[in-house]
């Protein structure tokens, strides 16, 4: 599942893993994954330029694509 | 209890942990026996479960349980797979020290994890390194790896950047891991090398500069990698970003 996914990398590229937190909401076609962790990690999950989000974003595409669902990842 | 008890699983951490659960034990006060790695690489239906054998250790001792062969070292990868985060933890750090620097391993085992959470079967292959300067390399077959390559291979190069973050993130040091999906990056590799001699042909025949169509950056430097032992022409990039792309000029 999409909020697997995130959970997943999130876990492994932060340094306090226990802070990490994913939500997922359904809206209509589509299912925003909502992604929390510590402010000293923020950088990890999002990358210069976002580079790590806009990867983590183009996986989800794939992940979603099978059950036609749009997915869209959020981070703060 | 000094039977010892089999316990099944999606992956052997996950069998472990339903071990554990049932016992009502902490990793440490268990001897861990695979008796079967899950169905290695295939996901969902047609995939056997993984079976582990669990025996209580009276004294909880220190050192680490599982012995998974050195030589093993596909197979072990699953073993390995660290599932979520409830899956006890502490199993997947105490297992098999020897294997704990092996970037294939780990590279394959972060993979299937990834893949598996993505919803796409396949199976993984790993072409390891002959030495620390080349990189690992990752094939993913099946059903559905060309879902995975994306425009240009963006989707391929994502999962590849994740996956080593990750990995490196582990080994404490930067990984050298290259994933490709139904080869397709080696066989693009092929195939630019014929279109770089071919368009080099037109440029000589035709006394015209030809211009590519725009590739990453890692294409183009096949372009100019495969020209360069031709003294008939020389080979330029020009454009930004995006657009960027290889132009042949006839000498």
């Amino acid at each position: 599942m999409e909020k697997d996914l995130v959970q997943y990398i999130a876990e492994n590229l932060v340094n306090e893993p226990d802070k990490v937190r994913v939500r997922s909401r359904r809206a209509r076609d589509s299912v925003i994954v909502q992604l929390n962790v510590a402010r000293a990690d923020m950088g990890r999950v999002i990358g210069k330029q976002g580079r790590v989000a806009n990867a983590i974003r183009s996986l989800l595409k794939v992940a979603g694509q099978k059950n036609d669902t749009r997915v869209i990842l959020d981070i703060d | 209890m000094e039977e010892p008890l089999e316990f099944t699983g999606e992956t052997v951490d996950a069998a472990i942990a339903a071990g554990l659960e049932q016992l009502g034990v902490k990793p440490g006060d268990v001897l861990v026996e695979v008796l079967e790695e899950p169905s290695r690489g295939v996901f969902g239906i047609g995939a056997r479960p993984a079976r582990v054998r669990l025996k209580l250790m009276r004294p909880p001792v220190s050192e680490p349980e599982r012995e998974p062969s050195p030589e093993s070292v596909a197979p072990s990868a699953s073993a390995e797979a660290p599932t979520s985060a409830e899956d006890a933890p502490r199993v997947v750090a105490d297992v098999s020290p020897e294997d704990a620097d092996n970037a294939g391993a780990i590279a394959r085992s972060v993979l299937l994890e990834l893949l598996d959470k993505m919803n796409i079967r396949g199976q993984v292959t790993v072409e390891d390194a002959t030495d620390d300067d080349q990189p690992v390399t990752l094939n993913i077959e099946g059903a559905d790896a060309h879902m995975l390559i994306g425009r240009r291979g963006d989707t391929l190069n994502s999962l590849q950047y994740i996956t080593r973050l990750i990995v490196s993130k582990r080994l404490g040091r930067r990984a050298n891991i290259i994933i490709d999906a139904d080869g397709y990056k080696s066989s693009r590799v092929d195939r630019l090398e014929q279109l770089a001699q071919r368009m080099a042909d037109q440029a000589i025949e035709t006394g015209r500069v030809v211009a590519l169509e725009p590739m990453p950056a890692n294409e183009r430097r096949i372009i100019h990698m495969t020209l360069r032992g031709r003294d008939d022409v020389e080979t330029r990039s020009s454009g930004e970003g995006d657009g960027r792309k290889v132009t042949i000029v006839p000498l």
